[in-house]
């Protein structure tokens, strides 16, 4: 009985594995076949698809569009999180919990609710069918991901530190650049590369503020699966997950270059 | 800015005047005035476009008309089942990494990171074709004899909930394992040389002790799936539209701002009043984990 309770409940706990990894285990196989419907097990192999769609001039554009707007989004809530990461860390003033409140609620508003409201707003400032647009609307997306990564990193620097450098005559600007800054970097940079990554994984902002001329990987992508689903839909995912990969290894080695 | 202490409580002010930190102020004022720009204002707009000359008829409309009220519904149906379902599913996961040892948690946590970084848009995807008739997963059930034909399982509700579930189950996943691993897995042992069986030790023991970690992610989970847009669209039929859907709808192919901001400001404060539930559960949890420190 105490054994058939054991193999059952590893039979759950390895299915629930399995469930968890298969959708993102079969796309980068599915990417190779040769068919032009998508297949698992894929048919043969064959990069063409790769070639089709890096070929292509409408998803080339889309790169363009994606990658500009997502490190300039990157680099804007950096910039704003990680100074407000440090207010919120270095200080104590009134209304701080409503600050952070404010900061970290764009992380549980559905998303559909911003992309209507920023939409009717940018409209207005003739922010629609810009990238610029779009930034702005990332930005406000990414920065709660860099509030928290700049925090939890500047909670572990030790905190006498900065005074030590004021101290022995440092000026407050190179303090920060020379001390804080380095000390607090492996936070900025994962921050940072989350921020990205929320950038150029949003789909559903960019279906409202963009139009053919600024749109990016993931509407190409959505526009795909609505209309046709072919391999070359694979071969996109492939990269996109290989990017995705790419960036959070990255970010685990800025933690692990934690001094 | 008189007196401001450090991380530790500290006073700083104590030091000369050359050793104070930039004031809070103008370090936090970009990124209120951003988010105020940028975030609050567009919801504001919303809620002012949703009561045109304070009418509140969008809303009459909204709580009157039967198709309105249907996906209202719909959305919480499919949210219901779909945490019920997840947190079923996360309970057991959690346990084997807070109780398994070390290898287990490495193995685990890699799983469940690994979809975490993919994106919702291409999960979805995948799911379609694992789902389709001649995917995957229906491949499998003819091959093991469960069925003779294709089943129809994408433009499902059915196929909704999975792609919802998949995407749910991480966030599910680790509120559950934060409790747990606080669990003293003594408590079952000595229950069971009291004589208690398995079941009855876990249903009076574990089981209560896990209760707040599975509320904190039941409600973390129906409030996530609240706002789901991009796999109903994608795995579901127009027929069993959510309420993200019906937004969308109304700005795109309706052109009726009003509703479509009225339905939004609806779905807004259901989610926030799900998430204050979250809140006030985890306050509970802290409470409770600070009285029992202080035992």
């Amino acid at each position: 009985m105490d054994k058939l309770r054991r193999i059952l409940f590893w039979l759950v706990v390895g299915l629930t594995a399995l469930f968890l990894l298969l959708p993102t285990l079969i796309i980068v196989p599915m990417s190779f076949t040769t068919t032009t419907t998508l297949e698992f097990p894929p048919v043969g192999f064959t990069l063409d698809w790769y070639g089709k769609v890096i070929g292509a001039a409408d998803w080339q554009s889309a790169l363009v569009n994606s990658l500009l707007v997502a490190v300039a989004a990157a680099t804007l809530a950096t910039v704003i999180g990680t100074a407000a990461a440090l207010a919120l860390h270095a200080h104590r003033f009134r209304g701080k919990a409503l600050v952070m409140g404010l900061l970290l609620s764009p992380m549980i508003t559905p998303v559909i609710v911003l992309a209507v409201g920023m939409y009717m707003v940018f409209s207005g400032w003739g922010l629609v069918a810009t990238r610029l647009g779009l930034v702005l609307a990332h930005t406000v997306l990414a920065i709660p991901f860099v509030v928290v990564s700049v925090l939890a990193s500047a909670g572990m620097v030790n905190p006498s530190l900065a005074p030590a450098s004021l101290g022995l005559g440092a000026s407050r600007w190179f303090t920060f650049r020379r001390v804080t800054l380095p000390l607090i970097m492996p936070g900025v940079l994962s921050g940072a590369v989350f921020a990205f990554i929320t950038s150029w994984d949003e789909v559903v902002i960019a279906l409202f503020l963009a139009d053919a001329q600024t749109r990016t990987v993931p509407i190409m992508i959505w526009n795909q699966v609505r209309t046709n689903l072919d391999p070359a839909t694979a071969a996109v995912a492939a990269i996109l997950i290989f990017l995705s990969a790419l960036g959070v290894l990255l970010s685990y080695k800025f933690r692990e270059a934690r001094p | 800015m008189t007196v401001s202490t450090n991380d530790r409580g500290l006073p700083v002010a104590t030091a000369p005047r050359t050793f104070r930190v930039p004031p809070a102020f103008w370090l936090i004022a970009p990124a209120i005035l951003f988010l105020a720009l940028f975030f609050v204002f567009p919801l504001l707009k919303l809620v002012a476009i949703s009561l045109p000359g304070g009418s509140i008829e969008y809303y009459e409309q909204i709580f009157t008309t039967p198709v309105f009220l249907r996906v209202i519904g719909e959305t919480f149906r499919v949210s219901l089942i779909v945490t019920v379902v997840t947190v079923a599913v996360a309970y057991p996961y959690a346990y084997a990494m807070a109780h398994g040892g070390r290898a287990i948690l490495l193995v685990l946590t890699i799983a469940l990171l690994i979809p975490f970084w993919v994106s919702l848009l291409l999960r979805s995807f995948s799911w379609i074709v694992l789902l389709q008739n001649s995917g995957l997963i229906n491949d499998f059930l003819i091959a093991t004899g469960l069925i003779e034909k294709p089943v129809r399982l994408i433009r499902t509700p059915f196929g909704v909930m999975i792609g919802m579930v998949h995407i749910l189950l991480p966030y599910a996943v680790l509120p559950l394992y934060t409790v747990m691993k606080k669990i003293d897995l003594r408590l079952m042992e000595a229950s069971s040389i009291c004589g208690a069986s398995w079941l009855k030790g876990f249903a009076r023991i574990y089981f209560p002790l896990s209760l707040p970690g599975v509320m904190a992610s039941a409600i973390l989970a129906f409030t996530l799936a609240l706002g789901f847009y991009i796999t109903p669209a994608l795995l579901g039929s127009p027929r069993d539209m959510m309420i993200a859907q019906m937004i969308a709808g109304q700005f795109n192919e309706q052109l009726n701002f009003g509703l479509g901001a009225a339905l939004a400001v609806v779905l807004m404060v259901l989610t926030a009043v799900a998430f204050g539930l979250f809140g006030a559960v985890r306050t509970a949890l802290q409470l409770r984990g600070r009285s029992k420190d202080g035992m």
